[in-house]
């Protein structure tokens, strides 16, 4: 993206972490100032990789798709955590003061953002944070079909009634981008927490008829950091991007952890099963 | 080498949606305040002084503008949670959501028809047998 004439100028504001510089200075994460150069269609995601091209090749950051799929491109805009791909400079305008007049180019800001690496989870650089915690709660709710071994079942097809999707298709819908953890300040508070995306994944696959594995998942939910570490703050479901709304798959989880342990005090039985 | 922020003590006034979530948990003050003060109200039933003082105890200023913003809360409170509930509990017939504005209605329907029946049973039947609070027909 080349400089046009014509184009608005914005000023982002990225915070950054080089650690092998560090080990120089001792200095800590430190802002700094890009002007860039923006009209209608530019996301911030175009933004860092102008930086990236034109301004200071040494800013990192992740992406792939560019169309809010891949779930890469997570970053705290203006302290909220959001896609880099999704979102647009002319959403970030500003009324201009004389302080913020670029001197070089005489042109205004009319744009200003400050980017941030995800909350909750450790930066290693730049713009680039230590995901395997989330991964780590993803993979423990098992996400996958838990369905029947038998061959004879296994040959015959599985069949679904649009019925039975309505169910969990909302759930199954994330893309992993993992904008909710950075929401959630009880994440923050304990990282043992499985935290939204995944509780929503285990309740996607607790209400597909096809899947057999509740019995397997509960325990995991009922346990101290699964749905009861949660307190409905409901942010998650602000940020996601793709609407699962995994404060209401959270919440459902309560509903069903406190029908599954209700069950096992009158069984009297230790077995998780519902 | 990495780094990890933590969550400063003022994280919830970063955000209008945190202010409010701390809004929702604070309610539980005043009504906390509304359960003692009733407990203190059940004691009090042990002797006619005791209960005299109680009721003077309720009527100070202060003590009504406590339980009023107890009321307060609590209207807030069930505002957020009707709004929550249909998130949490969703009805589904066939394929199809019911919408959750009905639910909210529904809900709200609900508390009106509990105010009506506690209203007839202390305030119209208690007035009509002469004394504040009756047993009201004994439904
Ligand atoms: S639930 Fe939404 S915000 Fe959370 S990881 Fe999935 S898509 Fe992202
Ligand atoms: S680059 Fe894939 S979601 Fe933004």
């Amino acid at each position: 993206m080349a400089a046009n004439k014509g184009m608005q100028q914005a000023l982002v504001r990225v915070k950054r972490y080089l650690p092998e510089e560090q080990q120089k200075t001792q200095s800590e994460p430190f802002w700094q100032e890009f002007t860039v150069p923006f009209d209608e269609s530019t996301s911030v995601l175009d933004a860092l990789n102008f930086i990236k091209e034109e301004l200071d090749p040494s800013l990192s950051f992740r992406w792939s798709c560019r169309m809010a799929i891949c779930g890469s491109c997570g970053f705290m805009l203006n302290g909220i955590p959001k896609l880099g791909c999704k979102e647009f400079l002319r959403n970030y305008s500003v009324r201009t003061s004389p302080a913020q007049k670029n001197t070089a180019t005489n042109t205004s800001i009319t744009a200003s953002l400050t980017v941030e690496p995800l909350a909750h989870f450790t930066v290693e650089r730049d713009l680039i944070v230590n995901m395997d915690e989330f991964l780590i709660h993803l993979e423990a709710v098992k996400p996958y079909l838990i369905a029947e071994t038998s061959t004879q079942k296994q040959l015959q097809p599985s069949l679904q009634t649009p019925a039975q999707l309505a169910k969990y298709k909302q759930f199954a819908n994330c893309i992993n981008c993992g904008l909710c953890y950075s929401a959630c300040p009880q994440f923050c508070l304990n990282p043992e927490f499985l935290g939204p995306a995944a509780i929503a994944l285990a309740q996607r696959y607790n209400l597909d008829s096809r899947d057999t594995g509740k019995a397997v998942r509960m325990p995991m939910l009922n346990s101290h950091n699964g749905v009861w570490s949660c307190t409905f703050v409901g942010f998650c479901s602000d940020v996601c991007p793709k609407q699962v709304d995994p404060a209401a798959a959270v919440n459902q989880g309560k509903v069903e952890s406190a029908k599954s342990m209700l069950i096992q005090m009158f069984k009297g039985s230790t077995a998780h099963e519902l | 080498m990495s780094y990890k922020p933590t969550l400063t003590r003022t994280w919830w006034l970063k955000h209008r949606f945190f202010m409010l979530y701390m809004l929702r948990e604070g309610t539980v003050l005043p009504l906390v305040f509304l359960l003692c003060s009733l407990s203190a109200g059940a004691f009090a039933l042990q002797s006619v002084e005791q209960f005299a003082s109680w009721q003077r105890f309720m009527a100070n200023p202060w003590v009504v503008a406590i339980h009023t913003v107890a009321l307060i809360a609590a209207l807030y409170h069930a505002f957020t949670f009707f709004k929550l509930f249909p998130r949490v509990m969703p009805i589904r017939v066939g394929t199809k959501l019911v919408p959750p504005a009905i639910m909210v209605v529904g809900q709200w329907l609900a508390v009106v028809a509990v105010i009506t029946v506690f209203l007839w049973l202390f305030v119209f039947s208690g007035a009509a047998h002469g004394i504040v609070a009756g047993p009201g027909g004994g439904v």
